[in-house]
């Protein structure tokens, strides 16, 4: 008990140590204004913008069919992922003229073939899915 | 006492998901602690392999190393963000805990749970944007990302102290409450694997026809290598293709050198196969022919414990020059290269001569070289 309760005080010093080495390295040497702006800020977007977003499907996907909204569920997880991967690369402003291995694929296509892979997987499972449903019932 | 404003009540009693339970955060904050750590340590090795201390002298062996670590800092860093999202979501209804804060100690706590969760979205997000060659924030990346680092360690380390036993007690029994988090965890898995495959082939190339998300493609560029900053980029379009272009040895030497183009190709050459590992995370073999520095350096007389810096024709610029350290440029697989893959250095690889070593970021294999000067 005594050894876990100097474990606890020996990672607080720590913690602390390393928190303040990293707000004095911004300080120091960053920009430490618009680097709060973006730490704080990606808090917030993602406390208020993103959190509620998901949230909201999982309200509306409450609303499918019980066979149905786990395939669902795991499709939005897994395209939503992808989705927010792609969006960097689709909207990046580093292209170059000079350069064209600088992101040289087409990523809204790459995207579009992911999507309706993942769409393709979960239109199988909600098939197989009924399909055992039905066999149930005439059993 | 501030009463709890109705709609907080209304909307944390509608958490109807069961996953927003202990268990469920516990399986996800170790594999975070996991991810994070790794991310950290490689983040470690990568800045101080750019920015060595004067006591630190890296190996020039594994030649593969920092592409492995490089690799898994960029795909890990990737693959982190489902797991992330995933444990804000399950922990989301303690953001509107009520009272927002009990006692002065509490509030510390949230403090540090806030710097945690902020600093590592901060991460994430600065860290995809930056591969994605995004520069959509004002300040330099590096800098921030490497400072921030810190402030996540740290209050990841407080965090593990507050938690530890909650997650002992939970990871390690058999819940028998019904509740399906193996689905759960199993689908967050899937998505990080998803991003995982759909961005590896960049640097690793078994996976490269897979990686339609990744900012790079192996085979793409001059002689199938990609290319960060171009010659144009790098303002010596003109001089690097000056016919009159010297490679001087110089500084604490037996003797100084010089040569041109045609008196380096008439040493004795070596053909080595070496990655060009990007601290962007991808990475690319190729085939290099030149002369090995260790030769050029021998036959300036240098001392066996010196260190060299190599210029480049840029005027100015962070990766004008880098150092070689002795491991480095003892190494006979360091060369100065003037072909790759089998033909003259393209103009934006480099050419004339460029430095190629193992086991070394991309941004130190200087290009454009016109000196080594020994310190």
């Amino acid at each position: 008990m005594k050894g876990r309760l100097k474990g606890r005080v020996v990672l607080h010093v720590l913690g602390g140590a390393f928190i303040l080495l990293g707000l004095g390295g911004i300080v120091a040497e960053s920009e430490p204004w618009p680097w709060l702006v973006w730490f704080a800020g990606a808090a917030i977007l993602h406390d208020a913008v993103l959190v509620p977003a998901v949230l909201l499907a999982g309200a509306l996907t409450a609303r499918l069919p019980a066979a149905g909204r786990r395939p669902v569920r795991v499709a939005l997880i897994v395209a939503g992922a992808l989705v927010l991967v792609a969006l960097a690369m689709i909207n990046s402003t580093g292209r170059r003229p000079d350069n064209p291995s600088i992101l040289p694929l087409a990523y809204g296509r790459g995207l579009a073939v992911l999507l309706a892979l993942v769409a393709a997987v979960t239109a199988v499972r909600l098939l197989w899915n009924r399909g055992r449903l039905r066999n149930r019932v005439r059993r | 006492m501030v009463r709890q404003p109705a709609v907080l009540g209304r909307a944390r009693g509608r958490f109807s998901s069961r996953l927003h339970d202990e268990r469920t955060a516990s399986w996800l904050g170790v594999w975070l602690a996991v991810a994070f750590g790794t991310a950290f340590v490689t983040g470690l090795i990568s800045h101080f392999m750019q920015h060595p201390p004067d006591w630190l002298r890296w190996p020039s062996r594994p030649v593969n190393l920092y592409r492995v670590t490089q690799g898994l800092h960029v795909i890990g860093g990737l693959a982190t963000i489902p797991l992330l999202l995933a444990k804000l979501w399950t922990v989301y209804p303690r953001l509107l805990q009520w009272p927002p804060v009990r006692s002065a100690r509490h509030a510390t706590e949230r403090g540090l749970v806030f710097l945690l969760v902020a600093g590592a979205l901060f991460q994430l997000v600065t860290g995809l944007l930056n591969i994605a060659y995004w520069y959509a924030f004002p300040f330099p990346f590096t800098v921030a990302h490497y400072w921030t680092a810190y402030v996540v360690v740290g209050a990841l380390l407080v965090h593990i102290a507050n938690e530890w036993s909650k997650v002992r007690r939970t990871v390690m029994k058999r819940p028998e409450d019904g509740i399906d988090r193996r689905g759960f965890l199993f689908t967050v898995a899937a998505a990080s694997a998803a991003v995982a495959l759909t961005t590896a082939g960049e640097t690793f190339s078994p996976l490269a026809r897979l990686a339609v998300l990744a900012p790079r493609r192996v085979g793409t560029g001059p002689a199938g290598v990609p290319v960060n900053t171009t010659a144009l980029a790098a303002g010596v379009s003109a001089t690097a293709r000056d016919g009159g272009w010297r490679l001087t040895v110089t500084g604490r030497v037996g003797r100084e050198l010089s040569f041109t183009l045609a008196e380096l190709r008439a040493l004795p050459q070596h053909t080595e196969r070496l990655p060009i590992s990007c601290v962007e995370g991808w990475s690319a073999g190729a085939t290099w022919t030149g002369v090995r520095l260790r030769d050029l350096l021998r036959m300036a007389g240098a001392a066996d414990d010196a260190r060299v810096r190599v210029e480049s024709l840029q005027r100015g610029g962070p990766y004008r020059k880098s150092w070689v350290d002795p491991p480095h440029w003892k190494d006979p697989l360091t060369l100065l290269a003037l072909d790759l893959n089998g033909a003259p250095l393209d103009l934006d690889h480099g050419s004339p001569c460029r430095l190629i070593a193992p086991n070394r970021p991309g941004v130190l294999q200087t290009k454009w070289l016109n000196a080594v000067v020994i310190a």
